[in-house]
């Protein structure tokens, strides 16, 4: 288990190695110039010279590569071309915001999806079964940005239960904060949810085939417990792995939702950061969102041995 | 477990109250203020947060006129080349230095000097600063600058203390420092800037009555307008036109509207085919029904307009009438440009609905002449970058506006200018508009513009389509917001009830 783990660690290095020379370079490939873009009305190409000597534009590439791979192994990932700001420091600050919303949105997934999917494959075949899939492809369809703007307007302008959008941290107001989180965390989540639906319903029916089962109900378990003793936790292994993929969905979800709602997360900064050409900016946003889904893909290589213990690492 | 409710309860209570003694206005902007250091400032949103934070020389008033601030009075020579500025005494930073002619001379050279510095263009008059006295220093010009008052009613003149720019160097901007009703409290990137009442402005008939000022962006218009019509921010601007009406007839919000200095239009490549050709720039010029425009996109919130000057410009002038569409006139031209049967060219616009509808529009226009527009929607960045590099033949642009009526045309029409997209270049033009900036009668320079701009108007390379309107949605618990044509809300004489 411990080779296990250590040799995947090792793995990692020149993937994310490659990551560092592929964002580099698919960041610069995007058309438009920082210094144009930040100087705007007043660009002058004089102006837009100075701003890129000053900037460290105007270096041949692989130097701007090295100083910034150079940085990056030091644990600083620069500074913001627009304002200076440390962008470890902003990264840092937006990162649990984000974490938040998709730790939420995971949530609402499971809370949703679980009894859906047990439930539909229980009763499989009927009119509820039906009903739910339909809610779950829904969900899986809906547009987060329509669907966002739908929980809006029913929510915050008709009803005038909960504001429309904004930001407060756990800290200054733990029940504003949820409050807040609730329409972002739901649509987020329903995508989620029907996709994790889908799998569990199938996953279900398949296990609930087998000869295990079928022993467990001749010796009289009753049907609570065959689903959720056995049944249950067997299906559940399909599911880590998607949970897996979802993970990071849910990072390129939160984009769409962050924008919608408001939330200073993560996906508003790599909008302003593609939006401005921030790139040091961009380049540490979609490193660390890498960083972060090798770590979450690599947690799930290890649960996979808790859930199933057929599994062993070498 | 009844203990902790109970106090879980009294903290709730405790939290609110305080909630309660300390009076907000939360104002909803369309982006997060990129830059508050005036020195390298450049976009318009930045100019919000700025004027609350920063004090100027001079501001202007509703009405464009040049008024006292920091500066208290001012003389011109009779050559326009020498402006000698008397400046309020006793004023301080929020730091606790103090403001002398020591540094505005310090400011206007940081403004003129500094390597990445966006104001050099606007100074580029000044040869010498010199100061006479505490309060009095004196601008001397190389050539007479007819802008230069409200070149200083803008960021070039906002003053910052020169401590704060030595203690943070280039994170200055992050840790802004003035003498204006507001100083800055914090700011968390993408998520809001707070501004706390320093409740010792000089301006003492103009102290805003609340505690802190908090600009929040909201990119999407939707939600800016859901925000406010909820009631979680109480002041916002822009507004989407759509949301105008339900913005106007909601019980708890008012609409304020005033001609803004901006406006928008269609820069024409003349460096390449088909735009090379005056004809046939002219030809699709004369295909454009600007008061359908205002009808269809902006639902009558536009003005529609064919000079850069917008109705509230001292060098506005009802010498150029804005006509209806004139096909007889643009299959004259096609004819006269060796392309009766029409051309087709692409017109490159930047993302958003009201971007596309109007390029739509400007489409079903070129259509009627048998001219065939295709339509490129691309990021706002890219958009920059090939405008740049004049790789493009017609673009959707605009300007948010100067009070003095140079800012609006030397740089988009002058050779080379800085804003010349089209590339455009007339000799002529070129001369009248050095001449203008450097006339200080209003009248005589009301004369040149019209000129220059019946050069403009007819050479088509930047057709004007319309002005935009400042709207600006509040809830009518606030009380004494100036309404300014430059767009800019400021907030020291607000009442909060």
């Amino acid at each position: 288990m411990l080779t296990f783990a250590l040799r995947r660690l090792l793995y990692a290095i020149p993937t994310l190695l490659i990551v560092t020379i592929m964002v580099f370079s698919l960041v610069r490939i995007l058309p438009g110039n920082p210094a144009l873009l930040m100087l705007g009305e007043e660009a002058s190409p004089e102006l837009v010279a100075a701003l890129n000597r000053d900037l460290g534009l105007d270096k041949p590439l692989y130097e701007q590569y090295f100083s910034w791979i150079t940085k990056v192994f030091q644990g600083n990932l620069g500074e913001s071309l627009r304002n200076n700001e440390s962008i470890t420091k902003v990264v840092l600050e937006k990162l649990p915001t984000t974490l938040e919303l998709a730790f939420l949105a995971m949530l609402v997934a499971l809370v949703l999806a679980i009894p859906a999917g047990i439930f539909t494959a229980v009763k499989r075949g009927g009119a509820a079964d039906s009903a739910v899939t339909v809610l779950a492809l829904s969900g899986i369809s809906l547009p987060n940005f329509f669907l966002g703007v739908l929980l809006i307007y029913f929510f915050s302008v008709r009803l005038g239960w909960i504001p429309p959008s904004g930001y407060v941290t756990p800290a200054e107001n733990l029940g504003q904060n949820l409050l807040l989180m609730l329409m972002p965390a739901v649509t987020l989540g329903t995508g989620t949810a029907g996709v994790l639906t889908r799998f569990l319903r199938g996953s279900m029916l398949e296990v609930l085939t087998q000869d295990f089962v079928r022993t467990a109900r001749a010796k009289g378990v009753g049907a609570a417990g065959v689903i959720f003793g056995h049944a249950l936790r067997n299906a559940f292994l399909p599911i880590l792995t998607i949970f897996g993929l979802q993970l990071s969905a849910l990072l390129s979800g939160a984009v769409i939702t962050e924008q919608i709602f408001s939330i200073p997360g993560f996906g508003r900064l790599l909008v302003e950061a593609v939006a401005t050409r921030d790139y040091p900016l961009l380049q540490g946003v979609v490193l660390l969102s890498s960083i972060a889904i090798f770590i979450v893909s690599f947690l799930v290589d290890i649960l996979y041995a808790s859930v199933d213990p057929r599994i062993r690492y070498q | 477990m009844k203990v902790f409710v109970v106090a879980g309860i009294l903290v709730t209570f405790g939290a609110l109250a305080t909630f309660a003694q300390e009076r907000t206005l939360n104002v909803g902007l369309d982006a997060d203020p990129p830059n508050l250091d005036p020195a390298l400032s450049s976009a318009f949103v930045d100019r919000q947060v700025q004027n609350q934070i920063y004090d100027k020389l001079v501001d202007i008033n509703p009405k464009l006129k040049i008024i006292p601030m920091l500066a208290t009075a001012w003389k011109v020579s009779d050559l326009g080349t020498t402006y000698t500025f008397t400046l309020r005494p006793n004023i301080k930073f929020h730091d606790g230095t103090p403001f002398d002619a020591n540094v505005v001379k310090f400011n206007l050279e940081r403004y003129m000097t500094l390597d990445t510095s966006r104001r050099k263009g606007e100074l580029a008059s000044i040869k010498e600063i010199k100061v006479l006295s505490p309060t009095s220093i004196q601008l001397n010009l190389k050539f007479p600058f007819a802008p230069l008052l409200a070149v200083l009613s803008d960021r070039s003149g906002m003053m910052v203390s020169p401590a704060a720019v030595a203690k943070f160097g280039k994170d200055f901007t992050n840790n802004p420092v003035g003498t204006g009703p507001f100083k800055f409290v914090e700011r968390r990137r993408q998520d809001r800037i707070i501004l706390e009442n320093t409740n010792t402005y000089w301006d003492t008939a103009n102290r805003p009555n609340f505690d802190k000022l908090v600009y929040r962006p909201f990119p999407d218009g939707d939600v800016r307008a859901a925000n406010l019509l909820s009631g979680a921010i109480q002041v916002m601007t822009p507004i989407d036109p759509k949301d105008l009406k339900a913005i106007a007839e909601n019980t708890r919000t008012e609409l304020a509207s005033i001609a803004g200095l901006g406006f928008q239009g269609i820069p024409l490549n003349t460096t390449k085919p088909p735009f090379n050709n005056k004809a046939l720039r002219q030809a699709f010029a004369a295909t454009l029904d600007r008061e359908a425009i205002d009808r269809v996109v902006f639902q009558g919130s536009v003005t529609p307009a064919v000079t850069p000057f917008p109705p509230g410009s001292p060098a506005y002038t009802k010498f150029f009438q804005v006509n209806p569409p004139n096909l007889e006139l643009a299959k004259k031209k096609l004819a006269e440009g060796n392309q009766p049967n029409g051309f087709s060219f692409t017109m490159l616009i930047a993302t958003g609905t009201v971007n596309a509808q109007l390029a739509q529009l400007y489409q079903a226009f070129a259509k009627t002449a048998n001219i065939d527009m295709k339509i490129e929607q691309i990021e706002f960045g890219t958009l920059l970058a090939r405008a740049d590099k004049k790789d493009f033949d017609a673009l959707a642009l605009g300007w948010s506006g100067r009070p003095d009526p140079d800012g609006n045309i030397f740089d988009f029409f002058v050779t080379g200018g800085v804003s010349n997209y089209s590339g455009y270049s007339n000799p002529r033009v070129d001369k009248l508009l050095q001449l203008a900036r450097q006339t200080r009668d209003i009248v005589i320079r009301r004369d040149i513009y019209e000129d220059a701009l019946e050069n403009i108007v007819s050479d088509a390379s930047y057709p004007i389509t319309y002005f935009q309107k400042v709207n600006i949605g509040k809830l009518k618990t606030v009380d004494n917001l100036p309404l300014n044509p430059d767009g800019i809300m400021r907030f020291k004489s607000v009442k909060l009830n």
